[in-house]
């Protein structure tokens, strides 16, 4: 059976962010994580594509152990194998060390004929890591793709770039990274499923399992680095009104129409 | 108010309900109730996380469940919207037929996909001329070789077009009364089957109400249920086991009233002060908990009653139904009044729930038939 | 009337500024980034070049605009194969530019092509990759790039320690400068074994139907967040701005929840606004909004919180509740 992988991840819920003040990476060892949003699509794209060609779906998440339950609602939602890339050398990784571990982690699953991520994430937003990923593994990526079918055992997929949308031939494996809106309807998961991964627990790989190279993993491994950082001091520089709407919406008018933005 | 101990599965029933409430449901009820719509995303949702097989045994794909989590599901499932529960809990009464009294090639063929929701259900007992009195019904079925022939009418079925499967009540003795009317399985796609015009409704907006004709329609004959004679033992014993989901929709209903209500009380300011200070105010919010608890514990007693494989749920399902719907009724109207104004406009929801909290009251027998039912059980318990 | 030059002989050390060309068409952030990278080419006295990979050189529609630019240099490499954006042939052609002229820098604008090609480019040549950078500078000989991080009211700068810097640049956060001296123009010649094959092939191109959003210059912006409640108050402000001559746009929460496409975001990974009128409602204003719209001329937030960065930046502030005010005012307008 041909296999699909999706890479989830794990961001902040919104509200729960807490940082290191040292490196100014994100500490998500001790935040409540969700599954990034824009990776739903993602993993419905991978459910729909395993009921059309029948194939297998394996899902990858890095990050702490919290992110367990995140591959856990991916089960729930169809895909058949949870694997977790958890080491505590992986923390304070950038693009491009995540992207190494990731691709590691990749070809230990070969063969493959599709990899699937969400556009980005929440919290980073670089939307670097599924071309850098495909870079890494030296196979063919698309970036915001909204439909994805096969033709004669090849993969056809419409991407939209900014004047428009292309549509794609390209012989699999490929990387794909999703359009948060390709999709109207993202199904929920199943109750039986969700029974069923109660008792399930993910693979889980450390660096030593993928025989990865200690230099290129966290923020010693990651090229770019924060040298600085600036607090932005906001000063109040204008007028503050407080009163009922009507008086606020009066004044508010007042300043449209100084500004001719509507007549007198 | 009673934290109830659930088991793990139930537990996680109520999450996954909750989450296609909130984001399948909750965002849209609005304006489905506004514009009379039928959506089919919240019922693909509760298809695709396996709700409809709740009841199913699970060799027939569903869960294997009871009366019980029925009930959860319901609840829950109305807080957000009752019309769309509608929608979802017509199939339950589509399901129990089968389970209660179809046969082994029956069950093999209509539950795993009612269990799948690929195929929702519709319940037909109610015509223009037979609603209490449901002996009345004048559709009839005449068998001609391997054939049943079906003729005449039922008026406001629930999921009438949108449902794949019906089952039907129709008359197949006219000269033995109650005891000559049957049970069938009608497909959608069955000749000489079709569907009127969809209703308009005071509440449940959400869901589709509509007439059924039946000219000469022609089904095989094994799309009987149980046997001739037994119709109205097959539509009386499915509603008996189907009157706790209405409690539990009233349950849900009343919960989420109370709840928007209450917000307000304690957030509006009049004469310098939360009005939920006032006692007029603080007691209703009272009262209301007060119907509300013994509501839920009486509908979670009564759906273990029914899983305990009692036979006699007929007495206790019209009291789950009567009291609930009542107090449903009684606390959706209470909301309005202490959100005044507020309650009485559009943009807020508590006018929907007083609308559909209305139905309940009516459907799957008024609660005054409840009372008869009630009446008639009680002196045979004491006998 | 290029210069050709064999690609072994490029010069070296350079700043290198991707230039997007999409059927023929130049994308104008590509002259956006020219203007702070021109001035981080001089600090370091290095030469920028602007460098472009096009399909044939017959088809272009704003030469003109190039010669226009203030690059030191345009560099074209130009193949029939290059007409339609392959990512992979475009990585493999810009690997062998860089491994040739070994440039100091790369930089690239956060276009969705941009967006698709740097990461490929950065993991082959294993470097470092910073994204929607919007300021740029030197110190101590090596270039600092800044972006709010996640999470905090704080600015943060990057250096990459990996060689050529590579970044991609935040859309509409630089004007485009014209310069007086037409940029000398160049013709890459590839070496005649290089592969011009491509894993994909472009079927089919639908235009799209959209307009395309005129944010970015708008001279009028009313812009929602989540104090607006729910998207069917977001969507009035569809109306104001039809009122009010202005662009809608939004914060990344309010894109999120999908009151409005992302098109619309205002800020680090979305559009930066420079209006004379920003009209901020319900908007409580992270630095992840702020950066993108500093720069207004005149700035009203309308919000609940006295204490909120919006509230404190703008030239008015009205304390309020976002939805009633922005309902009532409609009303008014209207009458």
């Amino acid at each position: 059976m041909e296999k699909i992988i999706v890479c989830i991840k794990g961001v902040p819920e919104p509200g729960s962010v807490k940082v290191d003040p040292k490196t100014h990476t994100l500490k998500r060892e001790s935040m409540e994580l969700i599954l990034n949003p824009n990776d739903r699509s993602a993993l419905e794209m991978a459910v729909r594509l395993k009921n059309e060609y029948n194939m297998e779906i394996v899902a990858i998440s890095m990050g702490p152990p919290n992110v367990i339950p995140l591959l856990k609602h991916a089960y729930a939602l169809g895909i058949d194998q949870m694997v977790l890339l958890s080491d505590r050398a992986f923390a304070g990784s950038d693009t491009l060390a995540t992207s190494y571990v990731l691709a590691e982690a990749i070809k230990k699953l070969s063969p493959f004929s599709l990899i699937l991520m969400g556009l980005k994430s929440i919290d980073g937003e670089t939307a670097q890591v599924p071309s850098e990923t495909a870079s890494l593994l030296g196979i063919p990526s698309l970036t915001n793709v909204k439909s994805l079918f096969m033709e004669d055992n090849k993969w056809i997929a419409i991407r939209e770039i900014k004047y428009g949308e292309e549509e794609v031939e390209v012989e699999g494996p490929l990387v794909c990274s999703v359009l948060p809106t390709a999709f109207d309807y993202i199904r929920p998961p199943s109750l039986k499923r969700l029974l069923e991964v109660k008792n399930k627990e993910p693979m889980v790989w450390q660096a030593s399992d993928l025989n990865l190279d200690s230099q290129r993993l966290g923020l010693n491994g990651s090229p770019t680095q924060v040298v600085e950082v600036i607090e932005k001091k906001i000063e109040t520089k204008g007028v503050i009104l407080e009163g009922e709407p009507e008086e606020l919406v009066e004044k508010l008018i007042e300043v449209l129409k100084e500004k001719r933005l509507i007549k007198n | 108010m009673i934290k109830y101990s659930f088991s793990e599965e139930q537990k996680i029933l109520i999450d996954l309900v909750t989450q296609i409430g909130e984001e399948y449901i909750k965002p849209y009820a609005l304006k489905w109730d506004e514009e009379e719509i039928f959506d089919e995303k919240p019922i693909k949702a509760l298809a695709d996380a396996d709700l409809f097989g709740i009841i199913i045994p699970k060799e027939y794909g569903g869960l294997g469940w009871g009366n019980f989590e029925m009930c959860l599901a319901v609840e829950k499932l109305s807080y957000y919207c009752a019309g769309v529960t509608t929608t979802y809990a017509a199939s339950f009464l589509g399901s129990y037929p089968f389970i209660l009294f179809g046969n082994e090639e029956q069950m093999k063929k209509y539950l795993p996909e009612i269990a799948k929701g690929k195929n929702l259900c519709a319940f037909a007992l109610t015509e223009p001329q037979a609603g209490s009195d449901a002996f009345a019904i004048k559709t009839t079925a005449e068998k001609d070789g391997n054939f049943y022939i079906l003729n005449g009418m039922k008026q406001w079925i629930t999921n009438g077009g949108i449902a794949d499967i019906y089952i039907v009540i129709a008359v197949t003795d006219p000269s033995k009364g109650a005891r000559g009317a049957s049970a069938f399985i009608v497909e959608k796609n069955d000749p000489g089957f079709s569907v009127g015009k969809k209703e308009k409704k005071l509440g449940l907006r959400a869901s589709v109400t509509t007439e059924l004709f039946f000219n000469d329609c022609k089904i095989p004959k094994n799309r009987l249920l149980a046997r001739e004679g037994m119709g109205f033992i097959v539509a009386l014993r499915t509603l008996d086991f189907g009157r706790c989901g209405v409690g539990a929709q009233a349950l849900g209903i009343a919960q989420a009233a109370m709840e928007v209500s209450l917000k307000h009380a304690t957030s509006r300011i009049q004469f310098g002060q939360p009005i939920y200070n006032f006692q007029a105010v603080s007691h209703t919010f009272a009262e209301m908990a007060i119907k509300i608890e013994a509501a839920r514990a009486l509908v979670y007693n009564a759906a273990k009653y029914v899983d305990s494989g009692a036979k006699d749920i007929t007495g206790i399902s019209s009291i789950v139904k009567c009291f609930t719907s009542d107090i449903a009724m009684w606390v959706t109207e209470r909301a309005i009044q202490m959100m005044g104004g507020f309650g009485y406009m559009r943009d807020y929801p508590v006018q929907k729930y007083f609308r559909d909290a209305k139905c309940l009251q009516i459907y799957e027998g008024t609660n005054e038939i409840q009372r008869n039912v009630i009446a008639r059980e009680l002196v045979k318990h004491y006998r | 009337m290029l210069e050709r030059v064999k690609i072994e002989n490029l010069s070296k050390g350079n700043i290198l500024a991707f230039g997007e060309f999409y059927k023929n068409e130049l994308n104008n952030s590509s002259l956006e980034i020219l203007s702070p990278l021109k001035e981080v080419a001089q600090a370091l006295n290095k030469k920028l070049i602007l460098l472009f990979l096009i399909g044939s050189l017959e088809d272009i529609k704003n030469l003109e605009e190039i010669k226009r630019s203030i690059a030191d240099e345009v560099w074209f490499v130009i193949n029939n194969e290059l007409k339609d954006f392959k990512d992979d042939l475009y990585t493999e052609v810009l690997i062998q530019i860089v491994k040739s002229s070994q440039p100091y820098g790369l930089f690239f604008p956060a276009t969705k092509i941009g967006m698709s090609l740097t990461p490929r480019v950065a993991g082959a040549l294993k470097v470092g990759l910073c994204a929607h950078v919007n300021y740029l500078e030197v110190k101590d000989n090596q270039i600092v790039m800044s972006r709010p991080t996640y999470g905090e009211n704080i600015i943060a700068k990057l250096v990459s320690k990996s060689s050529p810097v590579m970044a991609t640049i935040s859309l509409g956060a630089f004007n485009i400068k014209y310069g007086e001296k037409e940029p000398l123009m160049k013709e890459i010649i590839f070496p005649e074994n290089f592969s011009w094959s491509s894993k994909l092939k472009i079927r089919n191109f639908i235009p799209s139907k959209k307009k395309p959003t005129k944010l970015s210059t708008a001279k009028v912006v009313v812009s929602g967040g989540r104090g607006l409640k729910n998207k069917e108050t977001f969507q009035k402000l569809f109306e104001l701005a039809e009122i009010l001559g202005a662009e809608v746009g939004a914060t990344r929460p309010v894109c999120y929840e999908g009151w409005v496409e992302e098109e619309k975001m205002i800020g680090v990974s979305g559009v930066t606004v420079k209006p004379k009128v920003y009209i901020g409602f319900g908007i409580s204003g992270a630095l992840q909004h702020t950066v993108g719209m500093e720069n207004s001329e005149f700035i009203i937030a309308v919000n609940t919180d006295k204490e909120a960065p919006l509230v404190k930046m703008a030239n008015l502030a009205l304390i309020g509740d976002a939805k009633k005010i922005l309902e009532l005012l409609l009303k008014k307008l209207k009458n």
